[in-house]
């Protein structure tokens, strides 16, 4: 029963994970924090569905390639539109995050006003398979989520080390100006990055469409990925996944205890951010955050 | 009739929400993305006092403004500890929505997702508006106090209100409270009027609403952020519709304004005058707008021409929009004589009750002549004029000082000395075991090519970096532990290297923020601006802020906006600023980087006068070797965080190891 359950939190984690980097990518080279990342990944869990159900019957495999290159490239608008006329001028990070709620609120009310509030289930690719290993049954769904996010990270992680725009990132991420001077056409670098949070975002819109549902207000989630984002240092990819697959764990483990006949699945999301606040009491940079400072 | 009330009992009771946030994210520059839940707080402890217990509205509804608060401080004081990183607490506000929510729907009390039925009807035109227009006032004045202005200072920049003195955490709590107080008291009302709540009406659409009015309304106005609001009310029931395509638009407003006019409604302003016309030309076009389509469906009823129909309604569309564009314009000139009366009353009321306080204001005016005197009024050369100056300082008494620092036989105790000072960024090593010591009164020259440590030291006095070895005396006490405002509030004041203003604050503004410890009234008599001791303080602060701009001759630019200085004249303000807090020692960090050699001469002359007049003792940071070598009697130098040469300037010159550090060992074996 403990396993089944450190199994059902690692492939939620792993999902967080997946979602947590594409904040901390951002957030370490921009230096804010993107709310319109949940309404990228429900817009991608949104591609998946017109492509596997509404419109045509796309296979998973295509129609997960399609939702991540489709997030990718709205996430990519996204940036062009509300964020680098602010990022040109400098303007503090609060501005930034004040355009990043509104991009959020617009989209996430924008399929309420032409799709609607209903639930869409994505065709259950192999959910409903389970293996069996001893007494323990696992969803191949889980499986093929862990798996499959580990290989995205572990990509991810290449790009960042071998190649000429991963060292710009990881440059940009230090000091955005030097590179700048260093002659990196920074437009160039942010759509990149953006682009790549956004896939790896509709990745996780489509895995969450599959495990749950795809609904308009689905962005929510993310919200508790910002949490394990928080919790692994915002800012540091190791530190996005271990905070993802913590929080994953802790919430597996929560939901199935129960304190004094209650339940406490009720509250988990209670229990989340209530992690995220005595985190910033102790440790408000997190396991692996860097403490930014401004140059006086 | 009923209609027309609810709109604008909605409108009054939003509006008392945006107030708050406006002072939160606004002023304060914090962000949160769950003002709602705060609202929830004050809807359910006010509903649940009058309708279960019974308890007077009026005392409900403070109580459940008390609770509000009370949770804001909870949830406020973990995250926004972690400093300068509001993002935390925009993330927390989420959650502390969503646990209220699970707690309400959970809780017998609430009878959860059910909601409250049958809340009596308290709310009423009159209280709502009568709260609405007390909670404008109380903002108003708090914003004019010296608590206000510390507020203002972190929105503007959290760094410079830190080094002014500023701590940032129970200034970012208060405006807190106070905004938190504000959303409890609007959910109250809301409560008393809907008579029916349940969780899901505080939800994020209630949140964005509200940020969709401080945003649009302009961060750093009060009325523009209610009058958004307001528009953001009524709006939506002239296009019914459309009520789904509602919070899309809002979002998208956020957008657009932020990234491309930053400023609001009003431009940061209040709502006057001069905004009449614009205001009423948003009305014109959002009521034409709403005519349009009534009038074309009701001409193709009756006559059933489409093109005919579609001209008639723009026809109509378009009267009304001009109408309300002249109708605007006329009462914005109509007030214009009302208005010109109103602040020459205000003036001859200010005269009289400064006439009567002469003591003072008389000081003021000494102090400026003063400074006119010192100014440099010649338009000589400037390169010359610092060789003059540098020639004109008596040679023979700096040798002497210097002679006596350097022989370690000082007579004056001192002010400042720093032991074994270390710091490491990462792998490297920025200030390596520095030691010197800063007599009284003394004016100490910093030197040393880029990136040599400098700054580093200033930043490692004044805590901005904790300290990785050694440590810091300052008048025989060791604050290497201590915060910057602490370590500001012992005497130790600074300037920038990159020039730190509250840019939307005028001149005389950004020294009485600067003055807040002097400000000796109750957070109470602020807000009331009790008339007794408020307007007195007031009074003396702007006086002695007056004085100080005189001292660096700013006295004419007292009422700019300080963005809009010259560079020159920001350098001064900046040292004008860290006057104002009576400091024993002063560090000026490169006061000369970006002047022309005119501005220079008269820094050299302000550093000079400050130095003498106030008895201060400074240390500069300076590339500009004329101003240092013209200033200070002893000049250390620094090379990859190590002291390597310190004595006169002669000596510093001379000095093998500072030339070879300064042109390279290669150079310097030509040179020689």
């Amino acid at each position: 029963m403990f396993i089944q359950t450190i199994i059902t939190g690692l492939s939620i984690g792993s999902v967080y994970a997946l979602m947590a980097v594409g904040y901390s990518l951002v957030f370490s080279v921009l230096n804010f924090s993107n709310f319109a990342h949940g309404a990228i990944i429900t817009l991608g869990a949104y591609i998946a569905w017109a492509l596997m159900v509404h419109y045509l019957q796309v296979p998973f495999f295509p129609a997960l390639l399609l939702s991540m290159g489709g997030a990718g490239i709205l996430a990519f608008l996204n940036e062009r539109i509300a964020y680098s006329t602010l990022r040109r001028r400098r303007a503090p990070s609060l501005y930034l995050m004040i355009s990043a709620m509104g991009v959020a609120i617009s989209l996430q009310n924008l399929l309420y006003a032409t799709i609607g509030a209903k639930l869409y289930a994505l065709p259950p690719v192999f959910a409903m398979d389970v293996v069996h290993i001893g007494e323990l049954t696992i969803s191949k769904m889980d499986i093929f989520a862990f798996v499959f996010s580990a290989l995205t990270i572990a990509v991810l992680h290449l790009i960042l080390i071998r190649t000429k725009v991963g060292v710009a990132i990881r440059a940009a991420a230090h000091d955005m100006e030097m590179v700048s001077v260093l002659g990196v056409n920074l437009d160039v670098l942010v759509g990149v990055l953006f682009f790549i949070a956004g896939s790896l975002g509709g990745m996780a819109g489509v895995f969450m469409g599959v495990k749950y549902m795809v609904y308009p207000s689905m962005g929510w989630i993310t919200n508790k990925a910002y949490i394990g984002a928080v919790i692994g240092g915002l800012g540091s990819l190791p530190g996005a996944i271990v905070g993802g697959l913590l929080l994953g764990l802790l919430e597996a483990l929560v939901s199935v205890s129960s304190l004094g006949g209650t339940s406490l699945s009720t509250y988990r999301d209670v229990f989340s951010f209530g992690i995220l606040v005595i985190l910033l009491i102790f440790k408000p940079t997190g396991f692996f955050g860097r403490h930014v400072e401004d140059k006086l | 009739m009923a209609y027309l009330e609810a709109i604008l009992i909605n409108v009054a009771i939003y509006a008392i929400a945006t107030l708050g946030l406006a002072i939160f994210t606004g002023y304060t520059g914090l962000f949160s993305l769950g003002h709602a839940a705060f609202m929830a707080v004050g809807a359910y402890t006010a509903s649940i006092l009058t309708y279960f217990y019974k308890v007077p509205f009026f005392a409900a509804l403070a109580l459940g403004v008390i609770l509000s608060v009370l949770v804001s401080l909870l949830i406020g004081y973990p995250t926004l500890r972690a400093r300068l990183r509001s993002d935390y607490f925009a993330i927390a506000t989420l959650g502390f929505g969503e646990a209220v929510k699970v707690i309400l729907e959970n809780f017998d009390l609430t009878q959860g997702a059910r909601g409250l039925p049958g809340i009596p009807k308290f709310s009423t035109l009159g209280n709502t508006y009568l709260l609405l227009v007390l909670a404008i006032i109380l903002c108003r004045n708090f914003l004019k106090t010296t608590y206000g202005r510390k507020i203002i200072a972190i929105g503007q920049d959290p760094v410079a209100a830190e080094m002014i003195g500023i701590p940032l955490l129970p200034n970012q709590l208060l405006s807190l409270g106070i905004s938190a107080g504000l959303a409890g008291l609007s959910g109250g009302l809301l409560a008393h009027y809907t008579t029916f709540i349940q969780p899901s009406i505080f939800s994020m659409d209630l949140s964005s609403l509200v940020t969709a009015g401080v945003v649009c309304g302009g961060m750093g106005s009060l009325t523009g952020p209610v009058t958004a609001v307001a528009l953001f009310v009524i709006i939506p029931e002239l296009f019914r519709g459309f009520a789904l395509w509602r919070l899309v638009f809002y979002g998208m407003l956020l957008v657009i304004i932020i990234n491309w006019r930053p400023k609001g409604l009003f431009g940061y302003e209040e709502l006057n005058r001069k905004n009449l016309p614009k205001l009423f030309s948003i009305a014109g076009i959002t009521g034409g707008l709403s005519l349009f389509m009534p009038t074309y469906r009701w001409v193709i009823e009756s006559r059933g021409y489409e093109i005919f129909a579609l001209l008639v309604a723009g026809a109509v569309a378009g009267a009304v929009t001009v109408l309300f564009g002249l109708l605007g314009k006329g009462l914005s000139l109509a007030l214009a004589p009302v208005a010109e009366r109103y602040h020459s009353l205000r003036g001859r009321l200010s005269e009289r009750v400064e006439s009567t306080s002469g003591e003072l204001w008389s000081e003021g005016q000494r102090g400026a002549s003063c400074a006119v005197r010192h100014t440099p009024d010649g338009l000589i050369d400037g390169t010359t004029a610092l060789y003059e100056t540098a020639r004109l300082t008596p040679e023979s008494s700096k040798e002497n000082e210097a002679a006596n620092y350097t022989a370690g036989t000082n007579v004056k105790t001192p002010i400042l000395e720093l032991e074994e000072l270390r710091k490491n960024f990462g792998g490297v090593v920025a200030v390596d075991g520095l030691s010197f010591k800063l007599s009284e009164g003394e004016l100490l020259g910093l030197i040393g090519p880029n990136g040599s440590g400098k700054t580093t030291v200033f930043n490692l006095i004044s805590s901005v970096y904790p300290v990785d070895g050694g440590t810091i005396l300052f008048r025989g006490m060791d604050i290497t532990p201590w915060g910057p405002t602490e370590v500001v509030e012992a005497g130790v004041a600074r300037t920038f290297q990159n020039i730190r203003l509250f840019g939307s604050m005028t001149v005389l503004e950004n020294v009485q923020a600067a003055l807040h410890r002097e400000g000796s009234y109750s957070l109470l008599e602020g807000f009331l601006q009790w008339p007794n001791t408020v307007p007195k303080v007031e009074r003396r602060l702007r006086d002695e802020s007056r004085r100080l701009l005189a001292v660096v001759g700013l006295e004419r630019e007292a009422d700019r906006r300080a963005s809009t200085l010259p560079y020159g004249l920001q350098r001064k303000l900046e040292i004008a600023r860290a006057l104002a807090l009576r400091p024993k020692l002063l560090l000026l960090d490169e006061p000369a980087a970006g002047l022309n050699p005119r501005e220079a001469t008269e820094l050299v002359e302000l550093i000079k006068r400050i130095h003498q007049d106030e008895g201060l003792s400074i240390i500069l940071i300076e590339h500009h070797m004329d101003v240092v070598m013209s200033l200070c009697p002893r000049i250390l130098v620094l090379n990859f965080g190590r002291l390597i040469a310190s004595g006169t300037p002669e000596q510093i010159q001379k000095d093998p190891r500072v030339l070879q550090a300064y042109l390279g060992e290669k150079a310097y074996a030509v040179v020689r």
